[in-house]
Order: C-alpha cells, then sequence, then structure tokens
C-alpha cells in the first residue's frame, strides 16, 4: 500500500484520507491474511507467508485482485499457524507450506472451503468455518486486541482504515484535557499493569502535579513467566498503544513520551519503530499534531531484561541510565518519576484500551465488567489446558468458563487442580473457586491478583509445593538485592522449600514460611518482595495437605518431587522390550526379554528415564 | 507546622522532614543501618520499619524516608513494628553472623539470636546498604564502587571487581560502613582498601620522608576547593611530626615576641 506522502493538516485532512482509503479497498478482493505473531511464526507461519505470496506473484489472471498480508497474533496459539481467508472470513489452523497450494486453488481462487484444514471440535466433531464459531473464541470481547489479527502492524493505512487515530482526532478537536481525564475516569478504567489503580485518578494527579517538562510512559516490560499479552499487543498493534499515549499526553500536558520496552521482544521493538516513523511521517507525531497546537513524540527505550524493571520507579531508574533498582514510592512518580518530573506511567494494555473509550464513549466502555472493574482483560491462558492463547473478557466472567469454555478444559483428561494467576507473585487458586468471577478485588479475595494477566491452569499431576518453589527460584533470580527483607527472606523461604520438596522438611517449616510471608509483606522496598511470598501463602492456604504429606510423610502426592515417590514396572502392562533397562544410566532394571522387569531401588537415583521411554506406559508413578 | 505523634509523644515537625528526623528530634530511638546524614536516604535495609496511621488501616512504612506532609500518628513500638524491626534483623544476622557491630546493634533491639541458617552471602559481613557506594559517589565524587550483581549474589564493588581506578584512598567508605566491613591499612607504600582491592600511594612527608596520607587525596581536595584550597595545602606537605617541628622553628626564630 502507498503512503500519503504528505503531512496531515489537519482531523479533517485525516477523515478524508480515511474515506480515500476505504473508497480504494476493493469489496470483492480476495485477501488472505498469515498470523506472524511470535508464536505462529515459531510454526512456521513465514514459509507459509512467503508460498502465499508466491502463489500471489504467479497468478496472472486478473479476475480478481489478491492480497496477502501478515498480522499480529490471532491469539489460539495452540492452532497455529493460522490463515484467515477473505472474504467468508475462513479461519485455517495448523497451515502447513504444503497446505497452500490447495488453499491458494480451492479457497482464495475458488470460494470454495478446504475442510480439512479448518478447526473441528474434539468433543462434538463439529466443523468451525469463521472464528465466531469456534468456542475459543466465542465466549471473547475483543477491545484491545481489536485489531489483532485484522490488520498489518506494519502499515499504518491498515490501522487508519480501521478508525486508527480518530480517537485522537476527536480529542484534539472537540475536548478540552479535563474533559478527557474525566472521561477516563468515568470509564472506570484501572491499571492493566498489575496494580489496578483507577486510570483517571492517576491522569488527574499528573496534569494536577507542579513541574515541567511531564513525561508519558508506556510499560511494556512483561517479564511474568508464561505471559505474552503486552508482546502479542506491541506486535499486532502498535498504533493502539502510540495513539493511546498520545490521547494521554494531550490530557496531561506532556510533549514527551517514552516506550519501554523488553529487549527480547524484538518484533515488538520493530513494529513499534515502523509504526512511529510511520505516524511521524504523516504528522501524526511531532510538531503542531493536526494543525491543533499539540505537540508530542515518543521515544522507544529497550529494557536490559531485569524483571524488577517493570516495577514504575525501577523503569523510570532504567530509563535515566541508572541502576534498575526501585525506590520509595512515599512521593508518587505522577509528582516525581522520570528526572524528577512529573510521569504518568501506564501498562501498554491500559494505553491500547483509550482510545476505544474515546471513540465509544465511557458509558459503553463501564457497561463491561463488574461493578469496580470495568471492561474487559486480556488473559494469555497457558499450562495444562487444551486452547492456550491469548484470550480477552469481559471482566466478571468466571475462572470456570474461561478454562473450560475458552481454554476447552485440561489437557489428556486429567483433573483440574489449581490456576495460578497474576504472574510470579499471584496466587494458586483452587477448583472450589472456579465459578468465582474475575475481576481485580476478587482475586485479591482469594490470595492471588490480576497481575498483568498470566493465567496459568494445573492439573493433578502438579505439586503445589513444587509450584511455589518454581516462582520463589524466580523471584530469587530476579530480586534486585538492594532491600533485605526481598535478597534474604526470598533466599531464606527457598531454602526452606528445597528441604521440604527433597524429603528433609522439618515440623514447623510451614509456620516459618508464613512468617517470612508476612514479614516480606510489611517491609520489601517494592512490590515484587511484597508480594513474593503470595505463591507460597496461596498453596498453604489451599492445599495445606500437601504440605503436610511432604513434611510427616516425606511423599509426594502428586509425585512430581524426585525421591518422595517411586518409579514402578507394571508387571501385567510390561512386554519385556528391554528399552527401559538399555537406557537406565545406573542399571537398576532387570529382566529376561519378553519378561517383565523390575527396578533394583538400592541402585534407582530415581531419575525418570524409565518412566519417560516406555513405549507401553508400564513404568507407573506410586 | 505539622504535629507528628510518636508512640503519644507530639513532636512538632517542619514540612519534608523525614519521620526519622523528627524522632531523633523527640529523643525516640529507632534503629537505622543504611543511613547518614550526609547522604539522601536510600531506604534499602529496612531496619527502620515504624507504623504510620492511614486513617483506616495502620501501614508499615520506613522512618528515614518517610516525608512529613501534614499531622502523623507513627508507632515506633507497636507489636507490628518490633516484628518487622526484629524480623529483618534476623535476616541480616543470618547473612553476616560474624560481625561484632551487628551483633551489638541487634542486642540493643532485643535480638539475641537468628532462626535462619547461613544461606547467603557474597561479600563477608557486608549487609549491602550501599552508604559507602553513596558517599564515594555524593559526598566525595568519585564514584568508585557500585553494586554489582543482582539478588544475593549483589557485591559492592569496583568494575569488574578489580581494583579500582578511581579509587582516591580517601577511607570515607570505610568511615561511613556502618558493620565496620570495610577496612583502610596504611602500609608503607601504600593505602589498601579492602575490600575493594584499591591500593593508593602514600604521598612522602618533604622533609623526613616518611609516608603520609594517599597523594589522590591532595589533588582531588585541589581540583574540588579550587586556588584558595590549592594554596592552604600547599604548606602541607609535612608529616604532622615535622609540621610542628617547623613551627617550633619558626616561632623560636622570629624570637616567639607575639605570642
Amino acid at each position: 500500500m502507498s503512503t500519503v506522502g504528505a503531512r496531515l493538516q489537519s482531523a479533517r485532512n485525516l477523515e478524508l484520507h480515511r474515506k480515500h482509503l476505504l473508497a480504494e479497498r476493493d469489496a470483492d478482493a480476495r485477501r488472505v491474511r498469515v498470523c506472524l505473531g511470535t508464536g505462529c511464526t515459531a510454526k512456521g507461519a513465514q514459509g507459509v507467508m512467503e508460498s502465499f505470496q508466491r502463489a500471489a506473484e504467479e497468478y496472472e489472471e486478473d479476475l480478481v485482485l489478491v492480497e496477502t498480508k501478515c498480522t499480529g497474533c490471532h491469539g489460539f496459539c495452540e492452532r497455529g499457524p493460522i490463515v484467515v481467508v477473505d472474504p467468508g472470513n475462513i479461519f485455517y489452523q495448523e497451515v502447513a507450506e504444503e497446505d497452500v497450494p490447495e488453499i491458494w486453488r480451492e479457497s482464495v481462487i475458488g470460494g470454495r472451503v478446504v475442510e480439512e484444514l479448518l478447526y473441528k471440535d474434539e468433543e462434538t466433531e463439529q466443523i468451525a468455518k469463521t472464528p465466531d464459531e469456534i468456542p475459543f473464541y466465542r465466549a471473547q470481547h475483543r477491545i484491545v486486541l481489536k485489531h489483532n489479527g485484522v490488520i498489518n502492524p506494519k502499515e499504518i493505512e491498515d490501522y487508519l482504515a480501521a478508525d486508527g487515530y480518530a480517537a485522537l482526532a476527536k480529542v484534539l478537536t472537540s475536548m478540552e484535557p479535563d474533559e478527557v481525564i474525566e472521561e477516563v475516569r468515568q470509564s472506570g478504567l484501572r491499571g492493566r499493569g498489575g496494580g489496578g489503580f483507577l486510570t483517571g485518578r492517576k491522569w488527574r494527579s499528573a496534569r494536577d502535579a507542579h513541574g515541567e517538562p511531564k513525561y508519558v510512559i508506556a510499560n511494556g516490560d512483561e517479564g511474568d513467566p508464561g505471559a505474552f499479552m503486552d508482546r502479542s499487543l506491541m506486535e499486532g498493534s502498535p498504533h493502539s498503544v502510540i495513539e493511546g499515549m498520545m490521547i494521554g499526553a494531550y490530557a496531561v500536558g506532556s510533549s514527551q513520551g517514552y516506550i519501554y520496552v523488553r529487549n527480547e521482544y524484538p518484533m515488538a521493538v520493530k513494529h513499534l519503530n515502523i509504526a512511529l516513523d510511520a505516524a511521524r511521517e504523516m504528522g501524526l507525531l511531532g510538531e503542531d499534531i493536526l494543525g491543533s497546537g499539540f505537540s508530542f513524540d515518543i521515544r522507544i527505550n529497550r529494557g536490559g531484561g531485569a524483571f524488577v524493571c517493570g516495577e514504575s520507579t525501577a523503569l523510570m531508574a532504567s530509563l535515566e541510565g541508572r541502576v534498575g533498582e526501585p525506590r520509595a514510592k512515599y512521593i508518587h512518580t505522577v509528582e516525581s518519576g522520570f528526572n524528577g518530573k512529573p510521569s504518568l506511567l501506564n501498562n501498554v494494555e491500559t494505553w491500547a484500551n483509550v482510545p476505544q473509550i474515546i471513540l465509544n464513549g465511557a458509558d459503553w466502555f463501564a457497561s463491561l465488567g463488574t461493578e469496580k472493574s470495568k471492561g474487559t482483560k486480556v488473559f494469555s491462558l497457558v499450562g495444562k489446558v487444551k486452547n492456550t492463547g491469548l484470550v480477552e473478557v469481559p471482566m466478571g466472567m468466571t475462572l470456570r468458563q474461561i478454562i473450560y469454555d475458552i481454554g476447552g478444559s485440561i489437557r489428556d483428561g486429567k483433573a483440574f487442580k489449581a490456576v495460578q494467576t497474576g504472574g510470579p507473585s499471584g496466587g494458586c487458586i483452587p477448583a472450589e473457586y472456579l465459578d468465582e468471577p474475575v475481576d481485580f478485588d476478587r482475586l485479591t479475595d482469594l490470595g492471588s491478583m490480576m497481575g498483568s494477566g498470566g493465567m496459568i491452569v494445573m492439573d493433578e499431576d502438579t505439586c503445589m509445593a513444587n509450584v511455589a518453589r518454581y516462582f520463589l527460584r524466580f523471584l530469587k533470580e530476579e530480586s534486585c538485592g538492594k532491600c533485605t527483607p526481598c535478597r534474604e527472606g526470598v533466599a531464606q523461604m527457598l531454602h526452606v522449600f528445597d528441604r521440604i520438596c527433597t524429603g528433609k522438611g522439618r515440623e514447623g517449616d510451614v509456620e516459618l514460611l508464613e512468617n517470612l510471608g508476612t514479614l516480606l509483606e510489611d517491609t520489601a522496598l517494592c512490590a515484587l518482595g511484597s508480594t513474593a511470598a503470595y505463591p507460597v501463602l496461596s498453596t498453604i492456604r489451599y492445599f495445606p495437605d500437601e504440605y503436610e504429606t511432604h513434611i510427616r510423610e516425606k511423599r509426594c502426592p502428586a509425585k512430581e518431587c524426585p525421591g518422595l515417590f517411586r518409579y514402578e514396572i507394571d508387571a501385567e502392562k510390561c512386554t519385556g522390550c528391554r528399552l527401559c533397562a538399555k537406557k537406565c544410566p545406573v542399571d537398576a532394571i532387570t529382566g529376561e526379554r519378553k519378561q517383565p522387569h523390575v527396578i533394583d531401588y538400592e541402585k534407582c537415583t530415581d531419575c525418570g528415564t524409565c518412566f519417560d521411554v516406555c513405549p507401553f506406559s508400564s513404568v507407573i508413578k506410586v | 507546622m505539622p504535629t507528628v505523634t510518636i508512640d503519644d509523644k507530639p513532636i512538632e515537625a517542619r514540612q519534608g522532614e523525614t519521620i526519622l528526623q523528627v524522632a531523633r528530634k523527640g529523643g525516640i530511638w529507632i534503629p537505622t543501618l543504611c543511613h547518614h546524614e550526609a547522604v539522601e536516604p536510600y531506604g534499602a535495609c529496612r531496619l527502620c520499619m515504624v507504623e504510620i496511621d492511614r486513617g483506616r488501616w495502620w501501614k508499615v512504612v520506613t522512618a528515614c524516608n518517610f516525608p512529613i506532609r501534614g499531622d502523623l500518628t507513627v508507632r515506633v513500638n507497636s507489636e507490628r513494628a518490633l516484628r518487622a524491626r526484629r524480623g529483618v534483623m534476623e535476616l541480616l544476622l543470618a547473612r553476616c553472623p560474624e560481625s561484632p557491630k551487628l551483633k551489638e546493634l541487634a542486642a540493643r533491639m532485643g535480638v539475641l539470636g537468628t532462626p535462619y541458617p547461613h544461606v547467603t552471602e557474597a561479600q563477608r559481613n557486608c549487609i549491602l546498604c550501599g552508604l559507602c557506594v553513596q558517599v564515594c559517589a555524593d559526598v566525595i565524587g568519585a564514584s568508585a564502587i557500585a553494586p554489582a550483581g543482582r539478588g544475593v549474589e549483589r557485591t559492592i564493588a569496583a568494575p569488574f571487581r578489580l581494583a579500582s581506578e578511581d579509587c582516591i584512598g580517601c577511607g570515607a567508605c570505610a568511615a561511613v560502613c556502618p558493620v565496620g566491613t570495610i577496612v583502610v591499612r596504611e602500609h608503607e607504600e601504600e593505602v589498601e582498601i579492602s575490600p575493594f582491592k584499591s591500593r593508593i600511594k602514600r604521598k612522602r612527608c618533604a622533609d623526613c620522608g616518611k609516608p603520609v596520607a594517599s597523594e589522590l587525596v591532595k589533588q582531588a581536595l585541589c581540583r574540588r576547593g579550587g586556588p584558595p584550597v590549592t594554596e592552604i595545602l600547599a604548606g602541607h606537605d609535612l608529616c604532622p611530626h615535622c609540621k610542628r617541628q617547623k613551627l617550633v622553628k619558626e616561632l623560636t626564630s622570629t624570637g616567639g615576641t607575639n605570642v
């Protein structure tokens, strides 16, 4: 697609350009959208995209106009690579390069459907042609991810055609800064990065703060294990974040913005850079935007990979070029943040909500969600669930709906055990609370938190003590080491867990963990430390028996902690194939060919090799 | 002027003062480790935890950097505040079980031991309060040392954990270290500061040739003070003994009539 070439001089200019773009579009054109999100790319989407491009080049008849384009993440990463063919919004999943000629011939040119590549429900065997017919998408409500999978994130024209920057034009031409803040306040939007602070109130404080210049900053330093909400948003719809920041800057009176994004997200950095350049070229960033007198620009700062830099004060220290360490927030960053100046920091997902609130109104946004948590939330649904991926649902949807309806229930017919929300500092919620609505306050009541939207589903084979140990290990590695309780306390807790999970737990260990947890909550400098014990405290709260069994009986009920269960060979199932005996590194398995084998427990080191290699599942954990 | 009520004792405070400053004015003791008047509060050791009234709830905050913005009610010796401070001290004792100065402070707080084992140590007896780093950067202006590594691996060191090229051997780091971990040793030729591996050449007395303070300290003082300081220090190339000798000589040669 061509760029406009000239700067947009006014809001009217922008509208005319949008109309022009839409008029230029051929309604009958055949379009192929290939998902080039990180998940699909890892599964070979790049090759699929290239095959489609080659096919389009070789296609000589000019009966139909064929366009191929790459898009950001569609969310259904489990079934990638994903290809959507228009008209018809036909959704193909798990597309390989070899499938491209058939899709091209049958679907793109022929207008028919390639059934084998459609989504098929495992239980009902029902075939879904469009995303709306797939349970994974049916219950979702996409506001933030509206453009993901639809537009090409590298083409500003695509975003413009989809009402992009219309919200910016609206605030610049018809709203006073105070009106913008009021609109955001009335929407009830709360920070999506974890804290859940009221966005409108934060903006108000930033506007009222004394000091010049003021800064607006987007936090794209997502670092929770298993989370990729912000990543997919920045990769798939970078302009939404930029437009939100521009509206925020106008509202609080800022002319300089920063996006702090992890360097481990190269595609996000690339797409944001392309988006910023394109916006600058069109006059949507820079001096006198759309002739309104408002000037604003954004710089990208790449983070070096420290988890703690997602914390607001550490992020700003890092932005200033100092060591990424938090400081006390008794004076808020909206008063004194980056360079000691008033700084408005929001998560990228919060920013991306803003244009939609301005366009559709605060009342529309507030009509979604629960009493105190409005709008939608993007979650990365991962773990032992059938449909992993990125989901956006209205606040207040129950955990059961998310895990069973959207996630399609637990893998391999196993039983659900717990869901961990809120990243490494979140808590584990057990099955009895599956029907609780997911919102900021309810999750906090349950001893977990919304966090930035990680959702890790665990099944019956997951040891809860081991889960807590895993997150503590993560936090020990990521603690900056500045304050005593976080640095020393997390290490001490981990020390206790190393004991419990290796059968050396002692009476009183649980109380010791609880005391340390309370100490951290009260005394740690930043949220990383003060919430570090949540996985520990919540698993102790909901799964006390599991801790007890580890400590008293030296047994792991989920059979995950090595040494706290035994491998056994089921004599009835064993075919005597000799594979386990050959692979055993300590020669602990003996038996004649075609006769059941046995494990010598004097030699066995519980390494689990036999369990992994047995082709007949005759090695069992007891 | 805001009134800060600490453990039922009202104390007048100025805007922007910290709880610690107000408490000290009122003669109330709050233990600290990473706090020093010469530098900005850093809030790292978390030993000065106190409870403040937040209207509907009580919040635990660090006294060293919580600014007074209006009337405030503080509890220094409430059960929760004591538990917080003692808990932090126990963690520090587990890290540095051999530090006599730390044990002394712990005893004053009523902490006689720790329930935790010694599992973390990257630098012997260092509590990582950061005072040495701050004084070196903000007061001396040398920035010779900084925190290196993170989490329990954090240590205070010069770049690449080698001997510092920027250390002037002034010993300010040792002077502020609250647990006596940093040691200045005066050798014949050099001043050594451990554990930073600094070895700085000593200046020699112009008369007797005995080693005196670090040469670089004088240079740094001249740089910072400009010509007046240079002039003052010009006559100070002697060791204390020779300086006295010189003064006696000068006084006797003028007959000492002015005295």
